[in-house]
């Protein structure tokens, strides 16, 4: 009823490789763009600044991490490390003259190496050896840092990010920063749609399940895992050169320490390993959520007229906040997205199925 | 559709504008977006303590100029995206004041402050540069820096020695990421200039293994030792001491310490320690008395007693009172209702306050804004601090030029 299948037939191949193949599906998809493009116009500017527009660039920061964790399967755990790559790299460039289109790129591309440079140390060890030789990455990039005052922007270890402008436009306003954001996001989740049905999509997976199996079938796990590595960093590069250009405004090494990255895999596990949509929803619980239960206890203790304690109210949100992804993952492991699938299996038959019981 | 995205448009102006005229009309607020969860619990809860308290106290003798004072304490659990978050939305309600009490998150919140022209107070954390009021307008550490902190402690040794620090050996026993890096480059300069030798011991971080640090300072034989580390860091360092048999006395350590790392240790095996501090350490100041008096002893007081008996509580008493004194000030000068730009002037006209001998007199003017960066040194005497020096500004010829080196490189 909700998505109506009749009339949807998949004769060919071409039409059977479609991103939506139910309308239904593309027809959400459309609505939610839609909204995303009048967002500043309907959504009140707290939110929009400090709610909308991180979101939607740590949910491509997201999309880049779950390509390399969940469609290659490899575990990372120095994301936050190849987002800073990115955003020193682009805001160095950008200082020293670059356009910004061309920083971010630098960023993308210097995050890229940085990034598969990694990958090779990485590539001879799987599962948690592979989590552990991420993680030293990650110290690695927090002690380069944290010791070359040349990088980090002095002995305060911050650097000023020089105004963003694209495309001879100068980037000041609210507005201008959520597009900015919500057009690299849109793209990012264009690109990741897209790799479900391309080859290179395939052999990930491939690569994903069984490495020497993929190796059979002609599949360079090699190659492919490299590929996965250098395209998740040049993702988390620009993502990172974004995140400090429209919100941050100055990079320091704490926004892209060790925890950062934690939050990172936390937002794609919770979110749910290669689903597109459940990084949107991972990174909202993840990212969101701490502040949104931190108000509402505040207001609901204020209403209630209590006189709870400062610190007692700051650990409460923590508690809920902790509850609700365990929660999450009893309910369904396979996250959030997974949820959504479950949702939308359900209406996709629904009431015809309980016709059958 | 058009019509629809105008009426859009003109609700939220209207919600802005009456938003905007809201403010207004209520009374002084604070934004206290502090991290009471994560990494800066050692002390934000005896500060904000401190701060609702004083509030109280004041709102009890009439608030300023007639109005209430109200501060507004949030957590951030030290996320820079929280602490904007925080910023954002009491800035709607109306608030102009901000305090972090963390450093990551002041840094996030320093680009927008400037921008929007509210006033960001940051004694004790974020850059120390920003105390040139000259390029960071809206920026007030008021206090002292690390640097000038840092260099009062030389000036306090070079009294020990009557002057000369020729053949002396400092220590320096440091975090090794930003908070403790910072005074290395003024203590290089210094040595330079006074002739001692500098030694430095960097500690990872989370300053739990330090034996190779202070079996290295059992032979060379510093004459004494500077120490940049937080809470446990002091604990595991006393311990070394006592192991490598360096005598408590030579330990000078960052305002950053406070009597629960003094149990820690143990108030007897503690005795003869120092820190330097801007605020007077103990029981006896008069404005705490006065807040047991009015508040505690009537059962009012924000919190448990026992944290008003910590040198935090007295820090976040001087950063307070400094936070009310120029909304006073503000209030005197332009007089009711109290704007950024009213404040603003209130803060430069505060001159040689101490809040009731609670702390070093401060002097805050537009281009200095960290109001002359005056600490003591006082001596843990195994029951309470004791002073060891006078309010001392040493070196500030030296702490300026590092200043005007480091905000120079802003905006560029």
């Amino acid at each position: 009823m909700f998505y109506r299948l009749s009339g949807v037939r998949h004769a060919d191949y071409v039409s059977d490789s479609r991103i939506y193949k139910v309308p239904t599906d593309r027809n959400l998809a459309v609505f939610f763009l839609i909204i995303g493009l009048a967002a500043p116009f309907i959504i009140p500017s707290l939110y929009l600044n400090s709610y909308m527009l991180p979101w939607l660039i740590w949910t491509a920061a997201a999309l880049g991490l779950n390509l390399v964790t969940g469609w290659a399967g490899q575990l990372h755990l120095g994301y936050a490390a190849v987002m800073a790559v990115g955003a020193y790299s682009a805001i160095h460039a950008a200082r020293f003259g670059v356009p910004w289109e061309f920083a971010l790129i630098i960023g993308g591309l210097a995050s890229s190496v940085i990034g598969s440079l990694f990958a090779f140390a990485a590539l001879r060890v799987k599962g948690l050896y592979l989590a552990i030789t991420t993680l030293a990455m990650q110290f690695v990039m927090d002690w380069v840092l944290s010791h070359s005052p040349t990088i980090s922007g002095g002995s305060h270890a911050s650097l000023q990010s020089p105004t963003l402008t694209l495309l001879g436009q100068e980037i000041t306003s609210d507005r201008a920063y959520y597009y900015v954001a919500f057009g690299w996001c849109v793209l990012v989740t264009i690109f990741m749609l897209n790799l479900k049905r391309t080859g290179l999509g395939r052999a990930l997976v491939a690569v994903r399940e069984k490495d020497y199996a993929a190796a059979i079938l002609g599949v360079n796990s090699f190659y492919y895992k490299i590929l996965a590595f250098a395209t998740s960093s040049f993702i988390a590069g620009i993502s990172g050169a974004i995140l400090v250009a429209t919100f941050f405004f100055l990079a320091a090494p704490e926004q892209f320490s060790v925890n950062v990255s934690i939050q990172v895999l936390a937002m794609v596990i919770v979110g749910g390993l290669s689903s597109i949509i459940g990084s949107y929803f991972g990174v909202a619980l993840i990212l969101l959520v701490p502040g949104v239960v931190n108000t509402v206890v505040a207001s609901v203790s204020q209403w209630l007229g209590m006189q709870v304690n400062v610190e007692t109210l700051a650990h409460i949100p923590n508690a809920v906040y902790g509850a609700l992804i365990v929660v999450v993952l009893l309910i369904e492991p396979l996250g959030l997205g997974k949820l959504y699938g479950n949702v939308r299996d359900y209406l996709m038959v629904w009431p015809f199925d309980q016709l059958r019981k | 559709m058009k019509t629809l995205t105008k009426a859009l448009a003109a609700i939220s102006l209207m919600a802005g504008m009456s938003a905007g005229t809201q403010g207004l009309a209520e009374p002084f607020k604070v934004g206290v977006c502090y991290d009471l969860s994560k990494a800066y619990t050692f002390a934000t809860p005896q500060v904000s303590q401190a701060a609702m308290d004083l509030a109280k106290l004041i709102n009890m003798q009439g608030g300023i100029g007639g109005e209430p004072v109200e501060v507004i304490v949030r957590d951030h659990g030290n996320e820079p995206q929280r602490g904007i978050e925080c910023y954002s939305r009491l800035s709607r309600e109306g608030v102009f004041v901000f305090d972090t009490l963390s450093t990551p998150v002041s840094l996030a919140i320093l680009p927008r402050a400037m921008e929007d022209e509210r006033i960001l107070m940051q004694s004790l954390v974020g850059r120390g540069d920003a105390v040139d009021g000259t390029v960071f307008e809206w920026v007030y550490p008021v206090g002292p820096t690390y640097w000038g902190q840092a260099a009062n402690n030389i000036g306090y040794i070079k009294k020990l020695h009557d002057g000369d620090l020729t053949d002396v050996k400092i220590a320096f026993i440091y975090f090794d990421y930003p908070f403790g890096q910072e005074p290395i480059e003024i203590l290089k300069t210094l040595s330079e200039r006074e002739g001692f030798e500098l030694q430095l011991y960097p500690v990872p971080l989370p300053g739990t293994d330090q034996a190779g640090a202070w079996s290295k300072m059992r032979r060379e034989k510093p004459d004494h030792i500077i120490s940049w580390m937080l809470g446990g860091g002091h604990v595991v360092a006393s311990k070394e001491m006592t192991r490598n048999g360096i005598p408590m006395d030579k330990y000078i350590s960052v305002n950053w310490l406070n009597e629960v790392d003094i149990a820690n240790i143990g108030a007897e095996a503690a005795t003869g320690l120092k820190r330097g501090t801007n605020v007077v350490g103990g029981l006896d100041v008069p404005l705490r008395q006065l807040i047991i008096k009015e508040l505690y002893d009537k059962g009012e007081g924000s919190g448990p007693l026992v944290k008003t008996q910590d040198v935090y509580y007295n820090t976040g008493l001087a950063m307070y009172s400094i936070v009310f004194e120029a909304a006073r000030k503000a209030v005197e000068l332009e007089g009711l209702p109290i704007t950024a730009r009213s404040y603003k002037a209130g803060l430069e006209s505060l001159e040689g306050y101490d809040a009731n001998g609670l702390m070093a007199p401060i002097t805050v003017t537009a281009e200095d804004h960290g109001g002359g960066g005056k600490t003591r040194i006082e001596m843990w005497n195994g029951e309470t601090w004791v002073p060891q020096t006078d309010w001392l500004s040493e070196y500030s010829d030296v702490v300026w030029e590092v200043v005007k080196e480091s905000s120079s490189k802003y905006g560029q």
